[in-house]
């Protein structure tokens, strides 16, 4: 007898998700290979609703009756369920796993490595290159007793680059990356460049402009932006009463060029998937249409107690994505996409002639981002003179408020997005309204 | 399992093996506002493989202990593919062998203590939070207690056993009034029993008030000021922005790192003393033994202001020709050790806390941590609330205090350190890599630093 029939024959309904986690890795530090690694973790967990009260237990590399006995006894003091596993149906299938992953060999993913480390220390000898490569494949299971089962293997492959440049009373740290499901989309030579060109820009450390100059974020800067929203979008946060956003769909909140959707259909997207983990098919979700807030973002939970409908967004591990059978689903983007407007980072620089322009923060998603509040350190930020940028900055922190600042503040929208933190397409977003002070 | 590993490791074919497998017993209790969000008490076991293969490692993680010996051989071509490519070899520096058996006596097992019950402590605290005010909209109150066991075993013929407790609570409040959504926490993290957990209402009551005052707090204004910060936001600053940079696994490929972080360098005034300290009783930062089966040994990061010791894994301590101090640490059976804090904080000084308040005309007192971060030189941390200190004295109640700075002038410039230490395990973790929350303790009196400077508008 299988875990889901143990359980069912003790419980009313439950469901059983299973994630099978196989890949190999490479990290590079000081310019050198250092480690090889490979992992294969079969985790589960187990949502019974007996007594018409929900439990959850997980487990890995552990025995099956020890699960059915811990979600049994968690539903034994647990709550009443406020919604019920839905029937699950095989939808329209995402493309999420490119076989071509599947077989990059430890050494394919050492000669990269190797490449990149060649192409900066060729230009900058003093620079220190740290770099991990990893590829592999995460398998997801779920049955429930409302019927059917759902099974999905998904690719990944990610690279990234960490560079360090010490000179005498000044550390320069920068930080690329990439994370993508398909062989085709990662360029090791792109991501080099990018590191490249923060290098070639931070040689020399300039003032940084005080008071509120305009402040360009790079797609990876500009998730700086993203995250109070997602945290504001969220089903849950409505629900609990701390979303800022709470009764205000339809109400122009943000710039009308603003355009924000959650799409976890997007091909061989970094976080799409046919269906989510509680086995809701997926959805493209506008959350922002022309500024107006359009809709929240729901799991079953979220959406019984909104009485919504699940937006396929019942996601474990939240939106870093941590080993996910540990976790319950809670609401979550999937792909969190800002609509792009024109021109590349450079065309934006050319445009705002003075400014800042920020690639990285320090202390993301510190502060109170529920109110939409952000306060970082830039670790990667650059001073604009006349349209082009004349150094980096340094001991300079930026502050603002997301809800002000992207109604108020916008100021373009460029083209050129970019995949960021495994979850974000983001193009470059110009502003002003932010506070920056520096030493 | 001893005899299997012992089996395994005596065919490894690998220059270095050694095996870890961990089993875990945790359970969890969540509230947010009215909703149980988790109740559970979960059992997991996986393991970890990590060899040297001709100065390079090879790892493999699994969850199935048949695969063992599979997994020694996977590990091995992997550190072989890697090797290939090596013109640095790790080394590792020698240890004397290990045999040892260490399991801490817990008053009150939690693993007795019935899930019911933990849910009736948790929900108790929610509701103290939930009925203060009619302003708190929101909460989050979670309880967490794990016993990691873990048998760590290498082929240099250590071999160990040990179990490893923690107990966190953690108590926040949400708070909302015209459209402004303020929070404020208090937080509980030690290496214990249940007893750690109970009783804990004051500390619901004080996240509630705290979040509730906040509403009427006023935004601090950027710019530099001279801060006061209280035991728990300087022990949090200084694992965040010294501490990290005393990992000496940042070093290890890195020739000019190292001569910053050169031993016998002035860091700070005379009176600024850090130590990382690998096992105080209760501490969450314990580790008796590391996750390389060294032995705890306290170290001296600052001495009297001078830079005196590093952290070491057997790797780093190697190379820069060390001792290896215990400090190789890994969150889980996921991972290998890679150099962490433990129980790590600056030393009573003599000065009074009014002292520190008296000499400040006009400045920040800074108190409890909502988190930071650090990259080499440059940090960020929030405190939890603040107030002005206006001619010698506190004033008015500031939020969204954020600190950041160069780390070096940062310790340079704190000029007086209280006498009123207190350590502090909170309910989060410590993060680096991929590897996050490891259980951690920080530690300090209160401290003064000139010229600090605070975002805001």
């Amino acid at each position: 007898m299988g875990i889901l029939e143990r359980a069912a024959a003790a419980a009313q309904s439950a469901e059983l998700y299973e994630e099978l986690s196989e890949g190999i890795g490479v990290t590079f530090r000081g310019g050198e290979i250092e480690k090889a690694s490979s992992q294969t973790v079969l985790g589960r967990a187990l949502r019974v609703i007996a007594g018409g009260r929900l439990g959850f237990a997980s487990t890995a590399g552990e025995d099956e009756e020890k699960l059915v006995e811990a979600a049994l006894t968690s539903a034994n003091h647990g709550d009443p369920a406020p919604f019920g596993f839905p029937p699950l149906r095989t939808g329209a299938q995402v493309e999420v796993l490119d076989e071509e992953v599947l077989s990059i060999s430890p050494d394919e993913l050492i000669s990269w490595g190797e490449e990149a480390v060649r192409a900066i220390r060729e230009e900058f000898p003093d620079v220190i290159v740290d770099a991990s490569l990893s590829r592999g494949t995460v398998e997801v299971r779920i049955e429930n007793t409302s019927g059917g089962e759902l099974r999905e293997r998904r690719s990944y492959l990610s690279m990234g680059i960490e560079t360090q440049w010490i000179r005498e009373g000044d550390i320069y740290l920068l930080w690329v990356g990439r994370s993508v499901r398909r062989k085709a989309d990662l360029s090791p030579e792109a991501l080099t460049a990018e590191a490249l060109r923060y290098l070639r820009w931070g040689e020399r450390v300039v003032p940084a402009p005080q008071g509120t100059p305009l402040v360009l974020f790079s797609p990876k800067g500009a998730f700086v932006l993203l995250l109070p929203l997602i945290v504001g979008f969220s089903g849950l946060s409505v629900v609990m009463g701390t979303s800022p956003l709470r009764g205000r769909l339809g109400e122009q909140v943000f710039d009308p060029r603003f355009n924000l959707v959650d799409d976890g259909t997007l091909p061989y997207a970094p976080s799409s998937r046919s269906f989510d983990d509680e086995g809701v098919p997926t959805s493209c979700l506008p959350l922002v249409e022309e500024g107006v807030a359009k809709n929240f973002f729901y799991d079953l939970r979220a959406a019984a107690l909104a009485e919504a409908e699940s937006t396929g967004s019942g996601i474990r591990g939240g939106v870093l994505r941590g080993s996910g059978f540990r976790s319950p689903p809670s609401p979550s983007v999937r792909n969190i996409v800002v609509q792009p407007g024109e021109g590349s980072l450079e065309d934006l620089i050319a445009e705002m002639r003075e400014g800042i322009v920020v690639a990285d923060v320090l202390g993301l998603g510190q502060g109170n981002i529920q109110s939409g509040a952000f306060s970082n350190n830039v670790s990667a930020g650059f001073v604009v003179k006349d349209g082009k940028v004349v150094g980096r900055l340094k001991n300079t922190m930026i502050a603002g408020n997301v809800y002000e600042v992207l109604k108020d503040g916008l100021k373009a929208i460029g083209g050129e997005p970019e995949w960021v933190y495994g979850t974000a397409y983001v193009p470059p977003i110009l502003v002003d309204g932010v506070s920056v002070v520096a030493r | 399992m001893e005899a299997h590993v012992r089996e395994v490791l005596a065919k490894s074919p690998a220059d270095y093996t050694e095996i870890r497998w961990e089993e875990v017993d945790r359970s969890r209790v969540a509230f947010q506002r009215d909703q149980l969000m988790a109740l559970e008490r979960s059992r997991e076991a996986g393991g970890i493989v990590r060899v040297l293969v001709g100065g390079a490692w090879g790892v493999a993680v699994f969850t199935d202990p048949d695969d063992l010996p599979r997994k020694v051989e996977e590990a091995t071509q992997l550190a072989r593919a890697a090797a290939r490519h090596v013109r640095d070899p790790i080394r590792l520096a020698e240890v004397p062998p290990v045999q040892d058996r260490f399991f801490p006596e817990l008053k009150i097992d939690f693993r007795e203590v019935p899930l019911e019950e933990k849910r009736r402590l948790a929900e108790g605290y929610n509701k103290i939070i939930l009925n203060f005010a009619p302003e708190i909209v929101s909460t989050a109150v979670r309880y967490t207690d794990s016993l990691r066991r873990l048998i760590y075993a290498n082929s240099q013929g250590t071999y160990i056993e040990q179990a490893i407790p923690d107990v966190t609570v953690l108590l926040l409040a949400v708070a909302r009034k015209n459209g402004d959504i303020q929070q404020a926490f208090e937080s509980i993290g030690e290496a214990g029993g249940y007893e750690i957990a109970q009783a804990r209402g004051e500390l619901a009551e004080a996240a509630a008030k705290r979040a509730v005052d906040l509403l009427s707090a006023k935004p601090v204004k950027g710019g530099r000021y001279t801060v006061v910060l209280d035991q728990e936001l300087a022990g949090v600053f200084i694992h965040e922005a010294f501490g990290h940079i005393c990992e000496a696994d940042f070093l290890l490929k890195n020739e000019p790192m190292r001569k910053v972080m050169e031993l016998g360098k002035r860091f700070g005034v005379e009176a600024l003393n850090v130590v990382d300290d690998g096992y105080i009783p209760g501490a969450r930062g314990n580790v008796p033994y590391d996750d390389e089966g060294v032995p705890r040994k306290k170290v001296y990061l600052i001495k009297e202001g001078v830079l005196s010791g590093l952290m070491h894994s057997r790797a780093t301590a190697e190379k820069t020709g060390m001792e290896p101090t215990g400090n190789a640490r890994a969150v889980s059976w996921e991972h290998e050790p890679i150099v962490r804090m433990r129980n790590t904080y600056i030393e009573p000084g003599e000065a009074s806390f009014e002292e520190l308040i008296a000499g400040v005309d006009h400045g920040i007192y800074a108190k409890g941590a909502f988190g930071g971060q650090t990259e080499f030189e440059q940090f960020t941390f929030s405190a939890g609330y603040a107030y002005e200190i206006v001619g010698g004295e506190i004033g008015d109640m500031l939020r969204d205090v954020v600190l950041t700075g160069n780390v070096f002038q940062t310790l340079r410039n704190i000029d007086l350190i209280a006498d009123d230490f207190q350590l502090k395990g909170g309910a989060g973790g410590c993060g680096k890599y991929s590897q996050s929350p490891l259980p951690v303790t920080d530690g300090a009196p209160h401290v003064r630093i000139r010229d600090v400077i605070i975002g805001g508008r």
